[in-house]
């Protein structure tokens, strides 16, 4: 995005606020501060990019992603690089798949509303109301430009702004599927314009191109990421942003407050002071600049609660091209199953319909399937007649499934993260119901033969929010327990993980915990 | 008369126009069409804008992306024609040309990217030549004479004499003034394609002796001929020996590299491609190095990863991909996925190590090779004296990391331009600078305009053919 002639800020300077993180939580927070008249500095790990930086190419576009080793345990290793992490100015936002579903009030309240077998089980709460955070999330579908149904099969009161993406192949056969079965299904809430328009601060953004290649980046503003809303908004207003910018320490003084960050850009090392600070670098970083610098965990609970979301999918044979990678890959949305009748488990799922490019099929054909040989060669064979659909499924915390330091260092000399993740029985419940679901819509579609690819997605949890200090490290604000200037905008708070995919919800998140900053 | 199997583009040296591969042409025959080209000022071409390097490139460019039918081609370039064709390779390997297939190069006693070594005498002697106009019938005898180790027949030599005097004063000039003192090497950087640099024994400064020093760091898989008996003119006085090595070449290449229709190579050309993208599927469609050095790992390594790959994404025989090379080279560049398996090192070493622990007791038969991977694959101990994988730890890191592997080779495999052909992908052909960079038509069995037509029947089609998918369609929203 266009940094030219931003305002800056001198190191020496107490700025009111700097920002760790340009995603989809730092972002928001970021424009909402400067507007308000704040002095703000967002320092980023990655780099600034223009329209023209990004690829379609598979083998080249995890430049917008953060690669920097990680370290994955348990009996279901959480895959990163391409799969988690954003990294450069628009943060996670530059690769999102922008399906933008709301977050369901039954999520935000599943310890209370699940019954009592379940126990400890059954995760947390939100410590913030529903009808709040909607708020702020309808504020930030009219700044991002959603495109959606109206009416919304599953919520009367909702309108969009913007009429849906088209339907490709593996949408129209989800909807077939599903209608033959009396599952609603609809077109997808997605952060995609359908039309063109004029983003305030940014510039021109084109209507939907039908690009499949999303994920990899996307060169004409059609989709929304933060480096073409909030981030100009944010620089209009006087923001300064700084791009390869990796914060590795914070100061405190004698009181505990914060009074500057410390970070590496270029190989120099610079500090920058601050009146406060928000931590935005997602599920994986902020956590583990806390545990790195031991700040902000009188809870022990930094790292704890390691959440990454069932992303089962089921892919069936049709006799017809499919070619799924054509489109918006995720045009098919079903809420049917937030709370499926016939549960064993606490929470459910979403499910969408699923194109995708092809070393990504590959990837989940190897490492979901197990597949190789003659056997791999086949399925990907058949991979353009094939229509998929997937899931966003809730995930409980478990007491091992969680990030702690490894004593192996990174390139700028902070010690990596190992996450360890294990699927738990509620998890593998969600997964096999939804695998059932999902290839019984496929068959009654025509699929010849289905195949189910198990998979996980995103990083939350790791510095969750709570009412009670001993129970999370932030408060329902986004506030340290611990430390009264220090705030955390990020997937990391994240109670419980929803069947809403986190997003949209981050971005509302952020536009709140801004207010509170300022209240 | 068959179809070709491919193209020649032939880039002739100053005072030659395109009919200077006519020998090189007749020497081939039916099988590698062969077209020879005029450089600005050369044969019928007038003059360019200016005398950089550059404008022939251009010029040259032109023509390849006019003439090229999206097949395979070889780059041949005789002296002059050696440096703009190493800008033309780097144009084209960065995607920064329509035109898709470059297979390899042949160079022709080439004039290198830097600055080319000439004769301060040399060089005044023949400025002279163009003084008052062309070149005159004695001074064009005089250039040939200097030129061959022996004289060439008759009506060779009065062609190429025909040739050297209908040259344009003012390239001549610009050539010996400007284009050969040009050191275009940054742009050229380092050229990874096949190439074979020939070059006489009785030629001066770019002879034979001369040329592995001017050229080995820009082509790095380059092999070396030298023809006795042989001055500087090789496409006159060599046409046989030229031809035989662009044969050779393009048998060690084209045909053992996996195929990609034409139809295909004209999308990647086209508009449609970003041009990064297609210099990248430039690069990937290149034929792997026969004799590739590992890097990361050992050469035994590399034998068991490529004993490996074959069972694990297998190949049809003949035309392949040595995806066991590629992943060498990856690791080499330490280009990871961002993630390791805890407990497992970096990405080179458990490659090494997991390689060495399969090496000790790799099997003979191929049944048993694909019963150790299916141990492999539980997660069972797969023993070896001495073996890191005798613990259950052991085998469950092996696992994990045989489990990258497998991802490693199956994007390996994906990422090459015929396989995505194969696989029926064109999405490499959006967001390029074509008016709708995406797509229109997303329905089942249907495709755009613009798209290989095996891909499926455009909507006119469509019409007296009944689908599922409008059923689907229809179906909408189900609420
Ligand atoms: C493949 C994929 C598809 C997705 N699709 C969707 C979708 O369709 N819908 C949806 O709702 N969600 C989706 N998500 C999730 C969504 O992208 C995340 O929820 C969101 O981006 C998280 O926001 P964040 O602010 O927590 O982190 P991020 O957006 O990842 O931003 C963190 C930023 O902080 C920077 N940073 C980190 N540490 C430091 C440091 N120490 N110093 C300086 N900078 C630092 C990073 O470089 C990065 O830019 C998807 C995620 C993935 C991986």
């Amino acid at each position: 995005m266009k940094l030219q002639g931003m305002r800056t800020y001198d190191h020496d300077e107490i700025v009111d606020v700097v920002v760790i993180g340009t995603g989809a939580g730092g972002a928001p927070l970021l424009a909402r501060l400067a507007q308000r008249g704040l002095r703000v500095v967002a320092l980023e790990a990655g780099p600034n990019l223009d329209p023209e930086d990004f690829t379609n190419d598979e083998v080249e576009a995890p430049r917008i992603n953060w690669m920097s080793e990680r370290l994955s345990g348990g009996e279901t290793p959480t895959a990163f690089g391409p799969n988690n992490s954003g990294f450069g100015v628009g943060g996670g936002t530059l690769h999102w798949g922008a399906f933008t579903p709301r977050p369901d009030i039954r999520d935000m309240r599943l310890h209370t509303g699940s019954d009592a077998d379940a126990g400890a089980d059954s995760g947390a709460d939100w410590p913030i109301e529903h009808a709040d955070l909607t708020r702020y999330i309808v504020k930030v579908e009219r700044t991002i430009g959603v495109s959606g149904p109206t009416p919304y099969p599953w919520d009367a009161e909702r309108t969009y702004l913007e009429p849906p993406v088209d339907r490709n192949a593996p949408a129209d056969l989800m909807a077939l599927g599903c209608s033959r079965l009396g599952i609603r299904a609809t077109d997808a809430p997605a952060a995609i314009l359908n039309h063109d328009r004029e983003q305030p601060h940014h510039g021109p953004r084109r209507g939907s191109q039908n690009l499949g290649s999303i994920h990899q980046g996307e060169r004409f503003g059609t989709k929304a990421t933060t480096a073409n809303t909030y981030l100009p908004a944010a620089v209009a207003a006087g923001a300064e942003i700084r791009p390869d910018s990796m914060v590795h320490g914070i100061e405190r003084d004698a009181l505990g407050r914060v009074t500057a960050v410390v970070y590496r850009r270029g190989g120099e090392e610079f500090r920058q002071r601050c009146a406060a600070l928000v931590l935005a670098g997602g599920g994986i970083e902020t956590p583990r600049l806390l545990l790195n610098t031991g700040l902000a965990n009188s809870s022990g609970m930094v790292g704890r609660n390691f959440l990454a979301h069932g992303a089962v999918q089921v892919w069936g044979r049709f006799d017809e091209q499919i070619r799924g990678y054509r489109g918006y890959p995720s045009a098919l949305i079903s809420e049917d199953f937030v709370r499926p009748a016939d549960a064993s488990f606490v929470g459910g799922y979403l499910l969408q319909s699923l194109g995708v490019m092809p070393l990504t099929f590959a990837t989940s054909l190897v490492r979901g399937a197990g597949l190789w040989g003659a056997e791999l060669v086949d399925a990907l064979d058949a991979w353009r007649y094939s229509a998929g659909i997937g899931i966003n499924g809730e995930c409980l915390p478990r007491e091992n499934n969680r990030l702690v330091l490894s004593d192996e260092r990174d390139e700028w000399g902070v010690p990596r993260a190992v996450v360890t993740f294990t699927q738990g029985p509620n998890e593998k419940a969600i997964d096999d119901h939804a695998a059932g679901t999902m290839t019984s819509i496929l068959e009654a579609a025509g699929a010849r033969e289905t195949r189910v690819l198990p998979r996980t997605a995103h990083t939350l949890g790791t510095c969750r929010m709570s009412t009670d200090p001993g129970e999370g490290v932030v408060d329902g604000d986004g506030r340290s327990h611990d430390i009264p200037n220090l705030w955390i905008s990020d997937n990391s708070t994240f109670p419980s993980s929803l069947s809403a995919n986190p997003g949209l919800a981050q971005m509302a998140l952020a536009l709140r915990t801004a207010d509170r900053m300022l209240a | 008369m068959t179809a070709a199997e491919g193209t020649i583009f032939f880039l002739p040296g100053l005072g030659f126009g395109a009919a200077a591969a006519e020998p090189i042409a007749e020497a081939i025959g039916d099988r590698l069409r062969v077209v020879g080209m005029d450089l600005p000022g050369q044969g019928q071409a007038p003059d360019a804008a200016d005398g950089t390097v550059g404008a022939m490139v251009d010029a040259a460019l032109t023509r390849i992306e006019t003439e090229s039918d999206g097949g395979p081609w070889l780059l041949v370039a005789h002296s002059m024609g050696g440096k703009v064709g190493a800008l033309v390779a780097a144009r084209v390997l960065s995607g920064r040309a329509n035109v898709f297939g470059l297979a390899g190069a042949v160079l022709l006693a080439p004039s290198p990217p830097t600055p080319e070594p000439m004769d301060d005498d040399k060089r005044s002697e023949m400025l002279g030549w163009v003084e008052n106009g062309s070149l005159s019938a004695a001074d064009a005898r005089t250039f040939l004479d200097q030129n061959v180790a022996s004289p060439l027949d008759g009506t060779r030599e009065q062609d190429a004499l025909a040739q050297v005097q209908r040259t344009s004063p003012l390239s001549w000039r610009r050539w010996l003034d400007t284009g050969s003192r040009e050191d275009v090497s940054d742009a050229v950087g380092v050229l990874d394609l096949p190439v074979v640099v020939l070059a006489g024994e009785d030629d001066a400064d770019l002879g034979a002796a001369a040329q592995p020093h001017l050229l080995s760091g820009v082509y790095p898989r380059a092999r070396f001929v030298s023809l006795p008996g042989t001055g500087h003119l090789l496409p006159y006085e060599r046409p046989d020996e030229v031809a035989a090595e662009i044969v050779r070449l393009w048998n060690e290449t084209v045909p053992v590299s996996p195929e990609l229709s034409p139809e295909w190579g004209r999308l990647i050309a086209s508009d449609r491609t970003p041009v990064e993208t297609r210099g990248l599927l430039a690069r990937r469609a290149l034929a792997d190095d026969p004799g590739h050095q590992p890097s990361a790992l050992s050469s035994a390594q590399l034998t068991i990863l490529r004993a490996l790959a074959d069972l694990l994404v297998p190949q049809p025989a003949g035309r392949r991909i040595d995806l066991a090379a590629r992943i060498d080279a990856d690791l080499a560049s330490g280009s990871g996925d961002g993630w390791r398996p805890a407990g497992l090192p970096d990405d080179a070493s458990a490659y090494r190590q997991g390689l060495d622990a399969i090496a000790r007791v790799w099997p003979d038969s191929a049944d048993d090779q694909k019963r150790l991977i299916r141990c492999i694959l539980e997660g069972e101990p797969i023993g070896g004296a001495g073996g890191d994988a005798d613990s259950d730890t052991d085998a469950d890191l092996l696992k994990h990391w045989f489990e990258d592997l497998r991802t490693d080779l199956a994007r390996t495999w994906v990422a090459h331009p015929a396989t995505m052909a194969r696989l029926g992908f064109d999405g490499f052909a959006t967001s390029g600078a074509a008016a709708v960079p995406g797509y229109v038509n997303l329905g089942a069995g249907v495709r755009d305009p613009w798209e290989p037509a095996g891909l499926g029947h455009l909507k006119t089609e469509e019409a007296d053919e009944a689908g599922g998918a409008d059923d689907a369609r229809e179906a909408g929203e189900t609420a």
